[in-house]
């Protein structure tokens, strides 16, 4: 009974230390970035029908800035973001490699479904297909960071 | 005489250019117009058929926030305030289904407002 007793109590306590949310070690980073870039990401081979032009580079920026800039600022690189700090797994800036190194049609597939259980939505739907193929331009022209000030809605 | 022979080259030159005008009169005289509603999340028709080469005014009226509408493989867009009416006249000139998308971002629903422009000779 005894021996029950302290299993069951290792068990639940093994449960919550696992759900707390502390940020992910650098073995359990490199875990996830490896099956988010070849596994659980699809998309791989699809090419961005948009012309590579400073129209659409302007759409994309447009586009991004509805509601994307509320975790990535105006930049995509989290600038003026109050909360950068305090979310786990943290929010990456969309110009290091980890992000640069998705093909455009897996950045395509993460804006039209996000990455579960990151705090990445899907914007199938609240945006159009044309409006997400131009983020994607928008994300492999990205502007300097800081260059671009911080969003309105954190500047109340 | 020679007056007389500049006079008639320039009656001449009128009368041609009066008679190559013509298409283009006709092409600017009567748009067919067409009125579209807009309110989260759709578009009041969904499809529209137009003939190609025959002037269009597309009337976008919004039954409550700003909305819009934009082709972009036919390079025509309007935008229209809350509760507003706008219009856009343009004259199609390639034959296809072409997918419009709304261009002010109004919501949730966005992405799926979508209006259909069928072009047929």
């Amino acid at each position: 009974m005894k021996r029950l007793i302290t299993v069951v109590a290792a068990i639940a306590l093994t449960g919550i230390v696992g759900c707390k949310a502390n940020s992910p070690g650098q073995l359990e980073t490199r875990t996830i970035t490896f099956a988010e870039h070849h596994v659980f990401i699809g998309n791989k081979k699809q090419k961005n029908p948009l012309p590579n032009t400073l129209q659409t580079l302007a759409d994309g920026k447009e586009a991004f800035s509805h509601y994307c800039v509320a975790c990535h600022g105006m930049d995509g690189q989290n600038t003026g973001v109050p909360f950068v700090e305090h979310i786990s797994p943290p929010i990456p800036s969309l110009a290091s490699p980890d992000v640069q190194s998705y093909t455009d049609g897996q950045l395509k597939w993460i804006l039209d479904y996000g990455i579960s259980p990151s705090g990445m939505p899907g914007s199938k739907g609240t945006l159009s297909d044309d409006e997400l193929w131009s983020i994607v331009v928008f994300l492999r022209h990205l502007p300097p960071a800081g260059s671009q000030g911080i969003p309105d809605m954190y500047t109340h | 005489m020679n007056r007389k022979y500049m006079q008639l080259i320039l009656m001449a030159t009128v009368l041609v250019a009066a008679g190559l005008s013509c298409p283009i009169a006709r092409a600017d005289a009567v748009p067919q117009r067409i009125e579209i509603t807009a309110k989260r999340f759709a578009f009041e028709p969904g499809q529209i058929t137009l003939k190609k080469g025959q002037p269009v005014v597309l009337v976008l009226k919004s039954m409550d926030v700003a909305h819009g509408i934009r082709f972009r493989d036919l390079n025509v867009e309007v935008k229209v305030g809350a509760h507003g009416t706008s219009e856009v006249r343009f004259t199609p000139e390639k034959t296809g289904d072409f997918v419009g998308h709304c261009s002010v971002f109004c919501g949730s629903g966005h992405g799926q407002m979508v209006l259909t422009l069928h072009v047929v000779d």
